[in-house]
């Protein structure tokens, strides 16, 4: 195909057709757009995108159960109390600024850190919860969250980040302060659940942005081609 | 045990694995059964010692491939019966095995070799022949056989949404063994339990956890039985490309005013919708297809609740039915969704009705009559109900004349003059084209008529065939009659395309279909449809019902073309009658489908109107009953309870001859008593009546006859009644007690209440009293003496009729002024009455209070049947009195000393 491309007096149109003819035939070949090489992360970020929408789902009926199950004024729409006691939570609350020039390694890594924490405050929950059906939808949810951690450490395999080590002896568990009343320990939970809605907020938008972020490459494999055809 | 016993006993222990063994499969012959007694006893005393094994114990073979196995002896058994290996013999389900394939190994061991196994069980004993002849079982195995798994191929798995995840695979091919499927997942970071496949249920398994969306889960199945395990190719997936979703449902369909050809359907999805992206198939098809069209799957290639349905014919039944899956395709589709209907809205008729004409003759000179007459539309033209029919007469020059038709035909009286004929037929919607018709003048001549006319049937159709003229042709109206002698030429026409030359006569091509409306005793309403336009080919006249019964013949009712119902009258009740009926056009009929209806027993309302009157009745007469029985509360109450005589009052020293029984013969008397009217007959004596009289003449032979076969039973006591005194009875029991008493004591007759229940009166009822508690010692006593001191100066009558009261009453519980009512009704009252009344009332007062002591005792009878007898026997006798006028039936024996007392008023 290149002696056609370097004869352009002769044939020129023949030429740039039998160019154009080879390149169609060798497109399968092209392992970016072969869809049984490596995809990449892309498919695995989608997929963990994916995941924490339908975890959202999932927590908003199981949140509804949980805060029944505490009862009043837990589960009143209204309720709003200020976040006091938690403090161990991990927040998902950030900057704007500070979101947007997240890099994706420190992205990815509190994400994993926060769900991490969070997975083990969920099961200390569900030792907690005294009905068979919410302890179903607790470990269910767990069972779930535990599946985007591995989804997470995925996309950071994927992406080459190593996964962060939890440091030795601060392993986060739910222990309810003895000295903490009832109220207070309901007022946890409820945090607990809460914080976790926000967490999942959080990832839906970081793991967008992720997405969009990995999706060039696939425009610059075209270009590439183009480049090397001509 | 002894060795040298039975041929073929088991001469060993049979280890536990071999039991095991024996309990898996199923015992089919007595060694077997044979060898689990062995097994017991070895169990329980260890008493068996083997005197040889086999090994294996228990193999498992693979089908096709060889096995040896070894039996080796004990010493101490090779001792005792002097054998070795060279003895062993092997048999394998009871047939012996070739020498060849035997192996003598040494002294004590001889293996046995199978090639190319077959069998799937095998039971192969090891044995010896002792003494040259006695052969005994040393070993026995069982050889299973089998084939190790093959790989399970086609795993695959479905979750249905909001249930648990279910995945199946092809086993591969027969073991013949216990072969257990395990599915085991994993994430890349945790295993999940293992799936167990149930016994019945090989080929799949539903996992216990719910499955995780978006996270890759890695499935595989192990197959494993006792010749070997294998492991299906591990398959990876997220769980969401196998989901298949629940069907969207609420499904509703809904018409649109302005597009008649469009119908939009409106949906909920399922909750899965939340998260994934779904795609639809919607099928629709009209009301009365069979088959299914589907709306292009590119126009419903992602999530909505509601789509519009294009290009449906107008006023038409459409079923819809919806499913959904992931709109990238990877998983399941849902089940269809539950079928909703619409209609679509009316759309304006898209034809003009088949317009023609007929001229009839008119006596008016100048005029004629025209019958206009048209067709109705097939449904699939009217698209609507069609409201009426507008028809339009124009003459040359002259004004529009308007009709509006709801009928198919119109007779206007007409000039001779050309005219046109406009017809259009209206619906909601709109009018559909003109049909036009030009009538023409009265001396109109065709200039190129139609040549060569031919009608032939043809495949049992009429054919008309003619010549097209040379000129161009509109269109033909073929018009035709029924050329019949009973009716008149009732013309009918078809139009034919101005192209053809050749058609056939439209008869019906279907009979309608009837079927009962309503089936009543003795009548049946038909109904059936209107033939649908396209299967009428012509106009339908009339139809014919033919209705018969199974054995009867045939009746034919006509009924006129305007009706789709009908009654059949004068049917026969709960009778099988077939039904079916024709259309018949000019061309001829069609008979339709026959139905067979079953005419019920009884009208509607027939059984209600015999039950309801029955169970008034029934209630009625129960209220009665129950309003009767409270009345007569009292006379029930002795008839239940009789009140027992009590010897202790019973007065014998009144009882002599020289107390006259007058009291007796004062109807007064047995006014006062209680309202108790069966002493009338007591009254008719008195009356010299002749009838009573007669009759206790009878009761006194029966009572004697009777008083011969019981022997006594009745004893005397019992004519010494209450308010007896009679010779004859006195008579009687002085002849029994002469009989059978000593002086001193007297024997009772027990009757209890059961004797009056019509019952045999067993020993017991009659059982004579060993009493021998005097006649007239009694407590009570002293009252009743008192009572009678009290009354015996003012009449000397009295005495007798007050203690016949005082027994009569003994329970009574009415209070005392009822006695004084009814004696008040009474028509012969008088001032001596009610003297004696009055002291009747002071004796009921006494004698109530007794009468309480002496219910309960008698109460007690049954139990203890000779307790209390003197009281018994006085409430007793009492008892026969009040019930002798209730009883017109024989009476029972323990109304036989009331028949004796009675015969003790008669001369004798």
């Amino acid at each position: 195909m290149l002696p056609a491309a370097a004869e352009p007096a002769a044939g020129d149109s023949w030429g740039m057709l039998a160019c154009l003819c080879t390149v169609l035939w060798h497109l399968p070949a092209v392992p970016a757009l072969n869809r049984t090489g490596d995809p990449g992360p892309g498919p695995s970020i989608q997929k963990t995108y994916d995941l924490t929408r339908y975890l959202e789902h999932q927590l908003r009926s199981l949140a509804g159960t949980y805060l029944n199950y505490l009862g009043p004024p837990f589960n009143e729409p209204d309720f709003n109390p200020p976040r006091l006691g938690a403090e161990t939570l991990p927040r998902a609350t950030v900057n704007l600024d500070v979101w947007q020039n997240l890099s994706d390694k420190l992205r990815l890594t509190q994400n994993y850190e926060a769900y991490s924490h969070l997975l083990c405050y969920l099961r200390g929950l569900n030792r907690q919860a005294a009905t068979a059906e919410l302890r179903r939808s607790l470990a269910h949810f767990c069972t779930s969250l535990q599946g985007l951690l591995g989804s997470i450490a995925g996309v950071m395999a994927a992406l080459g980040y190593p996964l962060p080590q939890p440091l030795p002896g601060t392993e986060p568990t739910w222990s309810p302060d003895p000295a903490h009343s009832d109220f207070l320990q309901k007022m946890d939970d409820f945090w607990l659940l809460k914080e976790l809605q926000t967490w999942l907020w959080r990832s839906a938008k970081d793991f967008n942005r992720l997405k969009k972020k990995m999706q060039p490459p696939a425009a610059a494999v075209t270009l590439r081609l183009e480049a090397h055809g001509f | 045990m002894s060795f040298g016993g039975v041929k073929h006993s088991f001469i060993l222990a049979i280890p536990p694995v071999w039991k095991y063994l024996c309990k898996m499969l199923t015992l089919q012959t007595w060694i077997v059964q044979a060898l689990f007694v062995f097994l017991t006893t070895e169990s329980i005393g260890g008493l068996l010692d083997p005197c040889g094994y086999i090994n294996p114990e228990s193999p498992v073979v693979q089908l096709g491939s060889n096995f040896t196995a070894v039996c080796v002896l004990k010493e101490k058994c090779m001792d005792y019966f002097h054998v070795n290996a060279n003895y062993i013999f092997w048999k394998t389900n009871h047939v012996t095995v070739p020498k060849e394939q035997y192996t003598v190994i040494n002294r004590t061991a001889s293996s046995v070799t199978f090639t190319n196994i077959s069998l799937l069980n095998i039971q192969l004993t090891c044995n010896i022949r002792t003494f040259g002849q006695i052969d005994q079982n040393v070993y026995g195995i069982r050889i299973i056989s089998g084939l190790p798994p093959e790989k399970p191929k086609n795993l695959n798995c479905i979750v249905n949404e909001g249930k648990k995840m279910m995945c199946q695979w092809a086993p591969g091919r027969e073991t013949y063994l216990e072969t257990n499927f395990t599915l085991k997942s994993e994430w890349a970071t945790e295993k999940f339990d293992d799936c167990e496949a149930k016994r019945d249920t090989p080929t799949s398994c539903t996992v216990d956890y719910s499955p995780v969306y978006f996270v890759n889960i890695e499935v595989w199945v192990e197959a494993e039985n006792a010749l070997g395990k294998v492991t299906s190719d591990h398959i990876n997936f997220d769980p969401i490309d196998k989901v298949k979703p629940n069907p969207p449902h609420n499904l509703s369909v809904s018409n649109s005013e302005e597009l008649s050809s469009i119908l939009k359907l409106t949906w909920i999805d399922s909750s899965i919708k939340t998260f994934i992206r779904l795609k639809y198939n919607i099928q629709y098809r009209t009301k009365d297809a069979s088959t299914w069209s589907q709306i292009p799957p590119e126009d419903t290639a992602s999530t909505r609740s509601s789509f519009t349905v294009q290009d449906l014919k107008p006023f038409t039944e459409y079923v819809f039915r919806i499913r959904c899956m992931k709109a990238d395709g990877k998983g399941f589709w849902s089940d269809w969704s539950e079928e909703a209907s619409g209609i679509t809205y009316e759309d304006r008729p898209s034809k003009a009705p088949s317009f023609w004409y007929k001229i009839e003759p008119s006596h008016t000179h100048g005029h004629r009559s025209v019958r206009l007459i048209w067709k109705t539309l097939p449904p699939f033209q009217a698209n609507g109900n069609i409201l009426d029919y507008e028809v339009t007469l124009t003459r040359w020059k002259s004004r529009l004349q308007n009709y509006s038709v709801n009928d198919t035909e119109l007779t206007v009286n007409l000039t001779n003059d050309r005219y046109i004929a406009t017809l259009t037929a209206r619906n909601l919607v709109g009018k559909s084209d003109a049909s036009v018709l030009t009538i023409p003048a009265c001396d109109f001549q065709a200039t190129h008529p139609v040549k060569d006319l031919k009608a032939f049937p043809k495949d049992n159709v009429l054919w008309v065939e003619w010549t097209a003229p040379n000129e161009s042709v509109n269109k033909y109206v073929l018009e035709w009659c029924v050329l019949s002698d009973k009716l008149p030429c009732n013309p009918d026409w078809q139009q034919e395309d101005g192209t053809v030359h050749r058609t056939y006569l439209r008869a019906p091509s279907k009979g309608p279909t009837v079927r009962t409306k309503k089936v009543g005793k003795n009548e049946a309403v038909l109904e059936w449809d209107q033939l649908p336009v396209d299967v009428q080919n012509g106009f339908i006249r009339n139809y014919t019902i033919f209705y018969r019964t199974i054995i009867g013949n045939e009746t034919a009712v006509n009924v006129d073309s305007s009706h789709t119902e009908y009654t059949l009258s004068s049917l026969t009740s709960d009778t099988l009658y077939m039904v079916r009926m024709a259309a018949y056009t000019d061309e001829g009929g069609k008979y339709g489908p026959e139905f067979t209806f079953t005419t019920p027993k009884f009208a509607q309302g027939e059984i209600e109107a015999i039950v309801v009157p029955v169970c008034l009745a029934f209630l009625l007469t129960t209220l009665l009953g129950v309003l009767f029985c409270f009345n007569k509360r009292d006379l029930i109450k002795k008839h239940i309870w009789p009140n027992v005589p009590d010897p202790s009052k019973s007065h014998i020293a009144q009882w002599s001859p020289h107390t006259p029984p007058r009291h007796n013969f004062n109807p007064k008397d047995q006014m006062y008593s209680d309202g108790n009217f069966t002493d009338v007959s007591v009254v008719e004596i008195e009356a010299n009546d002749r009838k009573p009289f007669t009759e206790d003449l009878k009761s006194l032979e029966l009572f004697k006859k009777e008083k011969i076969s019981t022997e006594g039973h009745s004893s005397g006591i019992g004519g010494s009644s209450c308010m007896s005194s009679s010779r004859p009875s006195i008579s009687s029991s002085d002849e029994n007690e002469s009989a059978q008493n000593t002086s001193s004591t007297v024997q009772y007759s027990t009757v209890v209440h059961s004797g009056y229940r019509h019952q045999v009166p067993s020993v017991q009822v009659f059982s004579r009293s060993e009493s021998t508690q005097p006649l007239l010692d009694s407590e009570e006593r002293p009252e009743d003496l008192q009572l009678v001191d009290n009354v015996e100066g003012s009449d000397g009558i009295l005495p007798r009729q007050q203690y016949f009261k005082q027994n009569c009453s003994q329970h009574e519980t009415s209070p005392v002024i009822s006695h004084f009512e009814r004696s008040k009704q009474g028509s012969s009252v008088n001032e001596e009455d009610f003297v004696r009344l009055k002291q009747q009332q002071i004796s009921d007062h006494i004698s109530q209070s007794n009468g309480s002591g002496q219910m309960k005792m008698f109460q007690e009878v049954p139990t203890a049947n000779v307790f209390g007898l003197g009281t018994e026997g006085q409430v007793e006798r009492f008892e026969t009195v009040g019930m002798e006028a209730a009883l017109d039936e024989g009476m029972p024996k323990s109304y036989l000393p009331q028949t004796v007392r009675q015969g003790g008023y008669m001369p004798q």
